[in-house]
């Protein structure tokens, strides 16, 4: 049976993918891989290292769909984060933060 | 011409619907949206990509699902915003509320010796090891300064009832109080029953007072895992459930089973154990990693995933009762599908965040120190006082809530601000459990790939889902524990 590498190096275009988006997927997988995240203008290399003896080569599919999720999911934090905000404020506040006070 | 507009003229013109927050996890081909409450759904990968991506039109049947649960909004539309804040401060309503669980360590001897108990001393020192009533008295002045509506006041041990004289105390004294408080007063014993006196039963029938026991199963498991003098544990425990349901009633006792190597294969043995007492509901929890459970090795004798072999079989099985008509709860169940089903907070202080720690239960230990909680007690037992958050005597109620051996695990462990768990699409069923992580990890937070908490959890949350999304009757039952 040949010998499994030991890390495996992957890119993400830097346009695409933040370092945020990669370093959230990696913490998700650091049962399995350890990842050094090296940042550049234009692509992000990724090293996974094996964490015990997990083939870090087998882990890429899966690594590569999470980042994908993670951007998803920044985008979503992203494009309702006033509205969660004012949710929160109306939830914990009597202030009339999303009602002001006004004419009946 | 038309008296009506066309339908279209009434539909919005800039973008048809908006996001509303969500987050979302894969599961076997499909996709768990959960909202900012717990609300969810379980989507095929091409309706959640057709989601991610807005391309549903307003008129798709997906769109009303979405709409319904809260998860998209059209422009301009406050009632989702309005409804999902009120059904938020539903959830967080026990923060107001603050302790409402005391537990009164009354003695710390017992006359069990078991392999995994987290706190017990065989001694007849009591002395040493028994509450005093001074000490009793000043628990009782924290119990009532807190501004829940309702306190639960809970006597353990050791075996509680080796200081029985105490329990009547505290319990007199507390009703005293409670005729100008007005709060909703309970009591509780957890006792091995092994003590059960006739003076006991008529005193918990003229006060209320419900008794909580242990039971384990079958006799030879039970008495295997429960060694006292005489080896009749489980006779003394089963016959005491017995004396307490004729006395008190049937629902007036509950009993707590600890899941050991020995019981991994008999889970249908331990169910039917309790059916056979007119236990209608029980509690499939795994070994806690405190005390002389690990002094013990008990704890290392099975992993996570064994014991969700063990939950998994006792569920189907409980469900297949239900099935035929026999009523059983799984309590850990039941408290999940109450999360993940309505916007009650059951408030079960191992699957909360903040974590309910100190502002859900607090412990009251034979000694006067206070623990944030009884497994950060355990933990002291063995030497590590970090959840000690002071003492009876020697510290005020402010000082005690606000000591930062309360307030930095319950920051530090918040699940919404969590590694992971902020955008884990179960946090909302899920909790934070800073003392199991401390005693694992040494942190209060832990790391939630390698924590087994977390993949316990998780496991039963995707089984708790998928049951209730593939199966009708099982469906039923949980609607039906969910209340």
């Amino acid at each position: 049976m040949p010998d499994q590498a030991a890390s495996v190096e992957l890119t993400f275009d830097a346009a695409g993918h933040s370092v945020d988006a990669i370093q959230r997927a990696a913490y998700r997988f650091s049962d399995r891989v350890s990842c050094e995240v090296v940042s550049g203008e234009t692509e992000h290399r990724c090293i996974l290292t094996a964490v015990g003896d997990v083939d870090p080569c087998a882990q890429v599919a899966d690594f590569r769909t999470e980042v994908l999720d993670q951007v998803l999911r920044e985008r979503i934090r992203a494009e309702t984060e006033p509205i969660r905000t004012m949710i929160l404020a109306q939830a914990f506040s009597k202030t009339g933060v999303v009602d002001p006070p006004g004419p009946a | 011409m038309s008296r009506f507009r066309q339908l279209e003229d009434f539909r919005p013109e800039a973008a048809e619907w908006e996001l509303l927050p969500f987050r979302f996890e894969r599961l076997n081909g499909r996709v768990l949206v959960t909202n900012m409450v717990g609300e969810h759904l379980a989507l095929t990968a091409e309706e959640f990509d057709q989601l991610a991506e807005k391309r549903l039109s307003i008129d798709s049947p997906l769109v009303r699902r979405l709409r319904a649960k809260h998860l998209i909004r059209q422009p301009g539309d406050r009632s989702p915003s309005t409804l999902l804040a009120l059904k938020a401060r539903t959830r967080y309503r026990r923060l107001a509320e603050s302790t409402g669980l005391h537990i009164f360590v009354v003695s710390l001897r017992c006359e069990h010796s078991c392999p995994y108990c987290q706190v017990s001393r065989q001694s007849s020192d009591r002395e040493r090891y028994d509450m005093s009533p001074e000490t009793a008295e000043r628990g009782l002045e924290m119990a009532f300064r807190s501004p829940s509506s309702a306190i639960k006041i809970e006597f353990q041990g050791g075996e509680p009832l080796l200081n029985f004289g105490l329990i009547e105390e505290i319990v007199r004294r507390a009703e005293r109080r409670n005729r100008d408080e007005g709060r909703n007063l309970g009591f509780v014993i957890a006792t091995n029953l092994a003590l059960l006196t006739d003076e006991v039963l008529e005193f918990c029938a003229r006060h209320d007072v419900n008794i909580s026991t242990s039971l384990d199963g079958p006799a030879d498991l039970h008495n295997k895992n429960r060694p006292r003098p005489g080896r009749n544990s489980w006779e003394l425990a089963v016959e005491g459930i017995r004396r307490v349901q004729e006395a008190l009633g049937i629902d007036r006792v509950s009993a707590l089973m600890t899941t050991t190597k020995a019981s991994l294969d008999r889970v249908r043995e331990i169910v039917d154990c309790y059916l056979e007492l007119g236990l209608r509901g029980i509690f499939l929890r795994p070994l806690s990693p405190y005390g002389f459970a690990i002094k013990t090795k008990s704890y290392s004798a099975y992993d996570a995933e064994r014991w969700l072999d063990f939950y998994r079989e006792g569920l189907a099985y409980i469900l297949e009762l239900n099935g035929r008509g026999v009523p059983m709860t799984e309590y850990l169940s039941s408290v999940i599908l109450k999360k993940m089903l309505t916007n009650r907070e059951p408030g079960y202080v191992d699957l909360t965040s903040p974590a309910g720690i100190g502002i859900g239960a607090i412990v009251y230990n034979y000694d006067g120190s206070v623990y944030a909680s009884d497994e950060g007690r355990m933990l002291a037992e063995m030497g590590d006082e970090t959840f000690r958050l002071g003492h009876l005597v020697a510290d005020s109620y402010e000082e005690i809530m606000t000591s930062e051996a309360l307030l930095a695990p319950l920051e530090e462990s918040f699940a919404p601000s969590a590694p992971m768990c902020s955008d884990c699409a179960f946090e909302p069923f899920c909790g934070s459990d800073p003392v199991y992580h401390y005693a694992t990890s040494g942190d209060f937070l832990g790391r939630k790939p390698e924590s087994d908490f977390c993949r316990r959890n998780m496991a039963v949350f995707k089984y708790l889902l998928e049951m209730y999304e593939s199966d009708a009757s099982a469906r039923a039952t949980f609607l039906d524990w969910a209340g």
